[in-house]
C-alpha cells in the first residue's frame, strides 16, 4: 500500500464515520415521525440519578438511532438487501409479489379464550341479541399469495371455534364472501385493512345475518377515488418501500348522513370523511376520523338501531352500514371504558355487533371493558 | 456500547480516533485510559468502580512482585494474592447467583442470589491482569511502572468487554511505543469493515434462522431437517459474531497502532475436535494451555496426570463461557472428545480421508453448539433427540425457511472456508485497488441501514 492510497482508504472511512456525525449533528431534530407513525425521542435531559442507574446513556442510544438522518431511506435500503439476498419476511411482514400481507402469529397468554370469553358474558348480560362477526386478515384469504412454506396462523379453524360459544345470537360470516372474492382487490397491498370493496362485501353479510334488509348492490355505488397515494401500515412496518400505492375509493356519499363524535369526550358534528387525513401519512383515518371512542351515524330514511363493539375495520364498513340502518353506534374498547350494556339500554339499541378482525380479536386487551 | 451500535460507529469511534491522533505521542495513553473508561462507564456507570479497583490491584501486585523477585516465597504469595482477587472479582459477580441457587438445591441450606448485573467484559479483563502479575513473576514480561500505561492495557476499549484476551507480554512494547501510520490504520479500517459486516450482515441472519428452528421446537413442529438447521445457523452465528468482532477489536487496535494476535483461523476447516480448538478462540485456549494446563503439569506426568489435566482444563474452559450447568457439560463433552482423539482414535485418524475428518469434526462441534445454546438441559436433550431422529424428516415451513437463507446460509459456508481471502490474493493490484474504497464503502452503507433499522442486534459474547 502506498502512502496516498492509504491516505485515500483512511479518508473513505472517516468521512463516512465523521461525516454522518456532523450531519446528525446539524441537522434538525423532528417531532415525529409520520413513516413510523410515533413521537421520536428528543435530546435525554442530564441528571446524575439517570446517569448511575443507566437510564441516561440508554435515552441517548435512543435518541441518537431515532434522530439518524435519512432514517426511512435507511430502513429502505436494509429492506431492498433483505430481498436480493431472498428474503421474503420483513418484520413479520411476507413480500408476496406486489402486495404485502402481515403475517398472524400464534396467540399467546390465553388471550383468545378470554376475549371469547367477555364476549359470551357480554352478550348473555345484553338485553338484545349480539352478534360476533370476525374478519379474517388477508394472510388467512389470500394465503395462497403467501411464499410457499411460509407460517401464519390458521384463522379459518379458528373462525368454526369462535362461532360455537355460547349465549351470541349468531355469527357473521365474513370469511364465505372474502374467500369467493379473494381475486378481486378486497385487501389494501400496502395496509392491513381491508378496502371499500372488501367492506362492501363485508357489508353485505352483515344484512345477510341480521336479516331483514336487502343487499347491497354494486351498481348502486359510484365510487370516488379519494386518493392515489395511499402507503399503509405495511409499507412502514416492512421497510418495503417500492411497490405501488394503493388507491382508496369513498363508495357511500356522506351528504345524507348526520354524524356525531365523541372524539374529544363529549358530542361534536362531524364527518363521514375527514379528508385533511388524505393529505397526511395515515389516509385510511379519512374513514369516520379514525381512532375515537365513540361515532354516531344517523341515516333519516334508514330503520333499526345497531351497536357496533369494533376495531378499525369497520372505519370503512359503517358507511355501508348506515345506508340501511337508521343509526350506526360505533364503540372502540380501546377507548371507550364505560359499560356499553349500559349504553346500548340507554340508547334503544336493537342489535349489537362484535366486529374485530381475527388478528386484533385474538391480541386485544380492552375486550374485558365488556364486562363490566 | 456494542461495535456494532449506531452511537458508537457515528458518535464513539469518530470522536475518540480525533480526540487520539490529536493529543501528542506521549499523552495518548492518558487519551485512551480516559475514553476507555468513558466506553466502560457508558453501560453501566457504577462499575466503572471495579475497573478502578482493578488497575489498582493488579498495578500494585506487579510492583510487589518485582520489588520480592529474588525472595520467591513472598513473590509467589503475591502473585497469588492477585489471582484470588480476580478469580474472587469474577467468582462473585459471574458465579454467585449460580452457586447460591445449586448450594440452595441441598437440604438446610439457603444462600441469597444477589441478581446484579454482570460487569461488562469481566471474564476477559480478569483473565488479562492475571496473566499480567504471573508473566512478571515468570520473567516472561517487564513490570509496567507507569500507572497510565497499565490503566490504558486494562481498559483498552477495542478488547474490553469481548476479547481477543491480550496477554500483557503480547502489547507490552506496544505500550511503549507505537507508531500509527495511514497504512496500518488504513489495514485497521478495513478489518474493522469486514468485522462488521460480518456480524451486522451475516451473524444477525443465521441468528435469527436459528431463533426460527428454536421457536419450531417450542412449538413441538421441529423436524429433522429444520433440527440440523438450526443447529448449523446458530455455529455460523456464533462464529460470525465473535469473529466479528475479534476482527473489529484487532482492526481498532491497528488503527491505534496496537499489535493484537489472530483469535480465529478458520475454525470450520478443522480436521479434528483438537484442531478446532486451535483455531477457534485462539486466545483462550491459549491462555488455559499456558496459565492453567501447563502448570499442572500438562502431558508430561504419565497418562492418568493428562487425563486428569485435561478434563479440569476443560471443564474451567465450558465453566468460563457461562454459570449454567450446560456449559460445564459443553466443556466435559470437548474434553472427552480430546481425550477420544488422543487416546483412542490417533491412529483411526491418520488413516482417514481428510473430507472425512472435516465432516466428522463438523458434526462433533455443532452437536456442541447444541448443548451450548440451550441452557435448559431438557429442552436441549429434546432438541437433539428430534435431531438424531426423534422427528419427522422434513415440513414445509423448513423448505421456506431454507430458499429465503439459501444465499446467507451460502455466504455463510464459503465465508468460513479461506476462499474469498485466497481469490483476493488472485485478483490483479489494480483491481484490487479499486475495489477496497467501493467495498468498504458499499459494507459501512449496508451494516448502517441495518443498525438503523435496528431489528435485530443481541450480542452473544456479552454475557461472557
Amino acid at each position: 500500500m502506498t502512502k496516498a492510497y492509504s491516505r485515500f482508504l483512511t479518508a473513505v472511512f472517516c468521512v463516512f464515520l465523521g461525516g454522518l456525525l456532523a450531519w446528525h449533528l446539524f441537522l434538525p431534530d423532528r417531532e415525529r415521525s409520520e413513516t413510523e407513525n410515533r413521537l421520536l425521542e428528543q435530546t435525554p435531559e442530564f441528571s446524575w440519578e439517570a446517569l448511575t442507574n443507566g437510564k441516561f446513556t440508554k435515552a441517548v442510544e435512543d435518541y441518537f438511532a431515532d434522530q439518524f438522518p435519512l432514517r426511512d431511506q435507511w430502513t429502505g435500503l436494509k429492506a431492498r438487501t433483505e430481498q436480493v439476498l431472498g428474503q421474503r419476511e420483513f418484520h413479520n411482514v411476507y413480500l408476496c409479489g406486489d402486495t404485502l400481507i402481515s403475517k398472524v402469529a400464534p396467540p399467546e397468554g390465553g388471550q383468545l379464550e378470554k376475549n371469547l370469553s367477555y364476549v359470551s358474558r357480554f352478550a348473555v348480560a345484553v338485553d338484545v341479541p349480539v352478534y360476533l362477526g370476525l374478519i379474517p386478515s388477508a394472510a388467512e384469504i389470500w394465503k395462497e399469495k403467501l411464499p410457499d412454506g411460509a407460517e401464519s396462523w390458521n384463522q379459518q379453524s379458528f373462525l368454526k371455534e369462535a362461532a360455537e360459544i355460547d349465549g351470541i345470537a349468531g355469527t357473521i360470516d365474513f370469511y364465505t364472501p372474502l374467500a369467493a372474492h379473494q381475486e378481486e382487490p378486497i385487501f389494501y397491498r400496502t395496509d392491513h385493512h381491508w378496502t371499500s370493496l372488501g367492506a362492501f362485501y363485508g357489508a353485505n353479510a352483515v344484512f345477510a345475518e341480521l336479516g331483514s334488509f336487502p343487499l347491497l348492490a354494486k351498481e348502486d355505488f359510484t365510487p370516488e377515488i379519494a386518493s392515489e397515494d395511499f402507503q399503509g401500515t405495511l409499507y412502514s412496518t416492512s421497510g418495503v418501500h417500492w411497490l405501488a400505492p394503493d388507491v382508496i375509493e369513498f363508495w357511500v356519499p356522506g351528504n345524507d348522513l348526520e354524524v356525531t363524535t365523541w372524539r374529544s369526550g363529549k358530542a361534536e358534528d362531524s364527518e363521514l370523511y375527514v379528508r385533511s387525513y388524505l393529505e397526511q401519512k395515515d389516509k385510511y383515518s379519512a374513514f369516520l376520523g379514525g381512532n375515537q371512542p365513540l361515532y354516531v351515524i344517523r341515516n333519516g330514511n334508514g330503520q333499526g338501531k345497531l351497536l357496533l363493539i369494533r376495531d378499525s375495520y369497520s372505519d370503512s364498513l359503517a358507511p355501508f352500514l348506515a345506508t340501511h340502518f337508521q343509526e350506526v353506534h360505533l364503540i372502540d374498547p380501546r377507548h371507550y371504558r364505560l359499560s356499553a350494556a349500559q349504553y346500548a339500554r340507554e340508547n334503544g339499541i336493537d342489535a349489537v355487533a362484535v366486529l374485530y378482525s381475527v388478528p386484533n380479536f385474538i391480541t386485544d386487551k380492552n375486550l374485558v371493558f365488556l364486562i363490566q | 456500547m456494542v461495535f456494532s451500535s449506531l452511537t458508537f460507529l457515528f458518535g464513539y469511534l469518530p470522536l475518540t480516533l480525533g480526540a487520539y491522533f490529536l493529543t501528542p505521542l506521549r499523552w495518548r495513553n492518558l487519551t485512551l485510559l480516559l475514553v476507555s473508561l468513558f466506553f466502560y462507564g457508558w453501560g453501566e456507570p457504577v462499575y466503572i468502580g471495579i475497573m478502578f479497583l482493578s488497575i489498582l490491584i493488579d498495578y500494585t501486585h506487579g510492583m510487589l512482585v518485582e520489588r520480592f523477585r529474588e525472595r520467591r516465597k513472598i513473590a509467589r504469595w503475591f502473585v497469588g494474592q492477585s489471582v484470588v482477587f480476580n478469580l474472587l472479582l469474577l467468582g462473585f459477580f459471574k458465579y454467585w447467583d449460580f452457586l447460591a441457587a445449586n448450594l440452595s438445591l441441598l437440604p438446610g441450606i439457603s444462600v441469597p442470589q444477589l441478581g446484579l448485573p454482570l460487569p461488562l467484559g469481566i471474564s476477559f479483563f480478569t483473565f488479562q491482569t492475571m496473566s499480567y502479575t504471573i508473566d512478571v513473576y515468570r520473567n516472561d514480561a517487564p513490570v509496567q511502572r507507569n500507572i497510565v500505561d497499565f490503566g490504558a492495557f486494562v481498559t483498552l476499549f477495542p478488547q474490553l468487554i469481548a476479547g481477543p484476551i491480550v496477554k500483557y507480554k503480547s502489547v507490552a512494547a506496544d505500550l511503549k511505543k507505537r507508531s500509527s501510520t495511514s497504512e496500518s490504520f488504513a489495514a485497521g479500517a478495513c478489518r474493522f469493515t469486514v468485522g462488521l459486516t460480518k456480524k451486522v450482515l451475516l451473524a444477525n441472519a443465521a441468528g435469527s434462522l436459528w431463533e426460527t428452528c428454536l421457536e419450531a421446537h417450542s412449538n413441538n413442529a421441529l423436524t429433522i431437517a429444520g433440527g440440523w438447521m438450526g443447529l448449523f445457523a446458530f455455529g455460523f452465528q456464533i462464529y460470525f459474531d465473535f469473529s466479528g468482532y475479534s476482527d473489529m477489536a484487532i482492526g481498532m487496535g491497528q488503527m491505534l497502532g496496537f499489535h493484537f494476535a489472530e483469535n480465529f483461523d478458520h475454525p470450520y476447516l478443522s480436521t479434528s475436535v483438537g484442531e478446532f480448538w486451535r483455531r477457534w478462540h485462539m486466545s483462550l485456549t491459549s491462555w488455559f494451555r499456558e496459565y492453567l494446563y501447563f502448570p499442572l503439569g500438562g502431558s508430561r506426568c504419565g497418562t492418568a496426570r493428562t487425563l486428569r489435566n485435561l478434563l479440569i482444563v476443560w471443564l474451567c474452559t465450558g465453566f468460563w463461557h457461562g454459570a449454567s450447568w450446560n456449559f460445564v457439560l459443553w466443556g466435559l463433552y470437548f474434553g472427552l472428545w480430546l481425550i477420544l482423539e488422543r487416546f483412542v482414535f490417533r491412529d483411526l485418524l491418520l488413516k482417514t480421508p481428510v473430507w472425512l475428518k472435516r465432516a466428522y469434526t463438523i458434526i462433533v462441534v455443532f452437536v456442541g453448539w447444541g448443548i451450548f445454546a440451550i441452557e435448559d438441559m431438557s429442552v436441549c436433550g429434546q432438541y437433539l433427540s428430534v435431531c438424531f431422529g426423534g422427528g419427522p424428516l422434513w415440513s414445509a415451513a423448513d423448505g421456506y425457511h431454507l430458499r429465503s437463507s439459501a444465499v446467507v446460509l451460502l455466504l455463510l459456508i464459503l465465508g468460513s472456508t479461506t476462499l474469498a481471502a485466497d481469490l483476493w490474493k488472485r485478483l490483479p493490484e489494480r483491481a484490487a485497488k479499486v475495489l477496497t474504497p467501493i467495498l468498504m464503502f458499499l459494507g459501512l452503507t449496508v451494516c448502517t441501514a441495518y443498525l438503523v433499522d435496528g431489528s435485530y442486534n443481541p450480542f452473544l459474547y456479552f454475557r461472557f
